[in-house]
């Protein structure tokens, strides 16, 4: 779970362009919408094409992915428990 | 703004899912037929989303216009030249009068549908390069004009979903400026595999027919089509014999400054929109009887107009509340045509004496406070609508026509014009950024391209801010914060930017995955930072302005577009202070295709740079780098015409924009063979900044530092020895031997 974790986070970098943030940086238990990061609609339907390209985990409704996106832990868990691939 | 002309419809012309001519749209919507169905002609896998194309074939238009079998066409060309044809038709304009109207089309997809059908013949062969040449917006429009023959200037909006709109407003206003009486504007789009999946990466296209302000909506139908309509002053009409079909009473743009394709909240830039073409147009929101909304039935864009509708038109003072439906149900999005294709409906509607009916709408939203109208079709006299059109980017316009022409109050001679200034002028290019050194220590661009010497960009705006934002949209955001800063104007009222082809390298990199990997797994981010307009609109979101906001897209030309449009707007009155950009930028595929084109590359060429290039106009004379005297278009100028403009008053040293190929050096040599007599001192700009399409940018920006020092230097000089003593200019440039444009700098 801790590699997933680790991955996931670097993933998000990667696709959110967060340039200057570090894994480290992102604490997984904190919301990623909202404070923080400032993410946005956008970035969510971002994370939702890497959730498909990365794990074969096909979200046909945008409105789940808040759930999902709740924070790093939870988005683990889910991707732990659906993924494809 | 206080109106000075009265400006009339005398013709109209359009294409959509419901129909090849108004006529056919008119007897569609009377009887509430929609043309949003199943995909025929587009190539796509995605056959779940109905679309409203138009119910020709590429062959067919072909073959209406006459044109020969083989050829480069792409179908935004195709169905903008039908719609032109019907327009000039009408309105009964004949060849000879052509070259006194302008031509300004607005679209943002232009030639997509060929370059994503050939885009790996593009990067691998030379097979099918004909089509690189006809992608750019510009050029789209160039062919589409060509087909009528010689306009007094043509040029390109682009401005997503609002560009038609923005067509016809810059119509108006350089009628209202008196710079020529008459104006065909509108604009066409057809449907590509590109933004359908982009619309698609958004998660906003509908399965089921669109349902525009229902609680139940799901998204957009695409659409395509074009429309032009022609304005002119109402002595001109009178003069030509032509029947005025009804007037265009106002107009406003505005932006709403909030996200790059979320509208805010409290609609702001819409109510902005609104708000100015009601004032232009001197009437009461309880005057207009029917507004064509927006409406594209997504859950975002129809929430925060019926907000916006709602402050306008919900005032407790009020009698009576306009109908409003949207008709995007019939004809599907039209995009960058929904503008004038919808002018072109209020305008039947008007003609005809009915509401257009909400077709689909059963559960409306802001119920009670807003009249949706009814699913039948109301017949009864309109003598105000509104039409309103927003972009990505919030690029939101509104525009007013009335069943006739009210009086202008005071119908006067255009005031002289006040004094307009560049206060400041900055640039990141091949050379250093943000500073003049290239006045004494030129760089040498590489050949045989060189990409940007840019700024640490975090010494302008944190990681977090800036992660949005491509490497021209940082440069654009930069060289605007800059130049605003170093002209002592807080905000500017107006954003005007010019831009060939936008964020090429959102577009590549959408157009990469799409070829290469089909139509699915795309990103969001790269589809909407591919429209042009996002760097006027970030420029926008990034200092919080709501003032008006265009994007010119019109090849070389663009600049001069977007120079042009402020200018007017300054020698009106209506604004004081604009912030006019030109920002290009080149990747090593766009370099390879462009070489293909023989735009760039060429034997002794100038190497391909990328420009951005931010000049704040103002009122003020102190500390201003030098006065902006005029700005002019020439579509096809003869030898005749050029001479007239360039002997008018006869300047101190004139810039050309020579880069070693032939092609593109031959005309400025002309030029100067017809003023062969009086000998002025010639300068060149691409030699130290490179070709692009933002070049001239960089030629005007290069200039304006010259005069404020009084010195051309050496290495810009044609005769190699430094020009002193100037206090007047001319910056000329043209755009593949079309749409020359000449504008006078003075000290």
């Amino acid at each position: 779970m801790d590699n997933l974790v680790k991955e996931l986070k670097e993933e998000i970098i990667k696709v959110l362009n967060l340039e200057d943030i570090t894994p480290e940086d992102i604490d997984e238990t904190a919301p990623l919408f909202g404070e923080g990061l400032g993410l946005d609609s956008i970035d969510a339907l971002e994370l939702i094409v890497m959730l498909e390209k990365n794990y074969g985990i096909k979200l046909e409704d945008p409105a789940k992915g808040k759930e999902i996106f709740q924070s790093i832990n939870v988005m683990a868990d889910y991707v732990a428990n659906n993924r494809k691939k | 703004m206080s109106r000075q002309r009265q400006i009339v419809v005398t013709g109209i012309g359009a294409l959509s899912a419901i129909g090849n001519s108004p006529e056919q749209m008119l007897s569609a919507l009377m009887d509430r037929r929609s043309g949003v169905g199943p995909i025929e002609h587009l190539l796509t896998a995605h056959h779940e989303f109905p679309c409203g194309e138009v119910k020709l074939t590429n062959e067919q238009m072909v073959n209406l216009l006459g044109l020969p079998a083989e050829g480069a066409y792409t179908r935004t060309f195709l169905i903008g030249a039908l719609a032109l044809r019907q327009a000039v038709g009408m309105a009964g304009l004949k060849p000879e009068e052509l070259p006194k109207c302008g031509f300004i089309n607005g679209t943002t997809v232009g030639g997509m549908d060929k370059s994503e059908l050939y885009y790996t013949d593009f990067r691998t062969t030379l097979d099918h390069r004909e089509y690189i040449a006809t992608h750019d917006c510009g050029a789209c429009s160039d062919m589409i004009a060509e087909q009528a023959g010689r306009f007094a200037f043509v040029t390109t909006l682009s401005t997503a979903c609002s560009s038609a709109a923005n067509a016809i407003i810059l119509g108006a206003n350089m009628i209202e400026a008196g710079e020529c009486d008459m104006v065909v504007a509108g604009g066409s789009e057809c449907i590509t595999k590109y933004h359908l999946n982009g619309f698609n990466t958004l998660k906003i296209l509908d399965t089921e027919q669109c349902r525009p302000f229902d609680r139940d909506r799901a998204g957009i139908n695409l659409g395509e089509g074009a429309a032009f309509i022609v304005i002119e002053t109402a002595e001109s009409a009178a003069r030509r014999g032509a029947t005025p079909l009804c007037a265009l009473s106002g107009w406003g743009n505005a932006c709403d400054a909030f996200h790059q394709t979320a509208t805010s909240p409290e609609g702001e830039g819409a109510y902005l929109a609104m708000r100015k073409a009601l004032e232009m147009s001197g009437l009461n929101p309880a005057d207009i009887a029917y507004v064509n909304a927006h409406g594209t039935g997504t859950i975002n864009n129809d929430e925060t107009e019926a907000v916006a509708l709602s402050r306008i038109f919900s005032q407790s003072s009020q009698q009576s509340h306009p109908w409003i439906s949207s008709t995007k149900s019939y004809t599907g999005h039209t995009t960058s045509a929904s503008g004038s294709i919808e002018s072109v409906i209020c305008i039947l509607a008007m003609q005809h004496g009915f509401v257009p009916a909400s077709l689909g709408l059963s559960n409306p939203i802001a119920d009670g406070q807003l009249s949706f109208a009814p699913t039948e079709v109301l017949r009864q006299p309109l003598n105000h609508v509104m039409c309103n059109s927003f972009g990505f980017g919030g690029n939101d316009s509104s525009l007013i026509f009335s069943k006739t022409a009210s009086e202008v109050s005071e119908v006067s001679e255009a005031s002289e014009p006040s004094d307009i200034f560049i206060e400041a002028a900055e640039q990141i290019s091949c050379q250093a950024p943000l500073s003049e050194e290239w006045m004494t220590e030129p760089a040498t661009p590489a050949v045989p391209y060189q990409r940007s010497t840019d700024p640490n960009f975090r010494d302008f705006f944190p990681p977090l801010v800036a992660r949005k934002m491509g490497r021209l949209i940082k440069r654009a955001v930069v060289t605007s914060l800059r130049a605003i800063e170093h002209s002592g104007i807080a905000m500017p009222e107006a954003i005007v930017t010019g831009t060939g082809l936008g964020c090429v390298e959102n577009t590549e990199a959408f157009l990469t995955a799409l070829t290469d990997h089909g139509e699915e797994l795309l990103q969001p981010t790269q589809f909407m930072q591919s429209t042009h307009n996002t760097i006027g609109s970030m420029i926008a979101i990034h200092t919080g302005n709501h003032g008006y906001n265009a994007t010119y897209s019109q090849k070389s030309a663009s600049m001069e577009s977007a120079l042009l449009d402020a200018y007017e707007q300054m020698r009106l009155g209506a604004i004081d202070s604009a912030l006019v950009g030109a920002h290009d930028e080149v990747t090593p595929t766009y370099y390879t295709l462009l070489e293909k084109t023989g735009y760039v590359g060429a034997e002794g060429q100038t190497p391909c740079c990328e420009a951005s290039v931010s000049i704040m106009l103002g009122r003020e004379e102190k500390g201003s780098l030098c006065r902006l005297d005029s700005v002019r278009m020439a579509h096809r100028p003869t030898k005749e015409d050029l001479f007239a403009i360039v002997s008018q008053s006869v300047p101190d040293v004139v810039m050309l924009g020579l880069n070693g190929n032939e092609a593109n050096d031959r005309p400025y040599a002309d030029i100067l063979c017809l003023l062969g007599d009086v000998s002025i001192p010639a300068a060149q700009y691409k030699s130290v900044f490179g070709e692009c399409y933002s070049a001239s940018g960089l030629g005007l920006y290069a200039l304006a530092h010259c005069l404020d020092r009084g010195i051309v230097p050496a290495h810009m000089s044609l005769t190699g020895k430094e020009i002193t003593g100037i206090k007047s200019a001319l910056l000329i440039n043209h755009s593949d031997g079309l749409n020359f444009t000449f504008v006078k700098l003075s000290k």
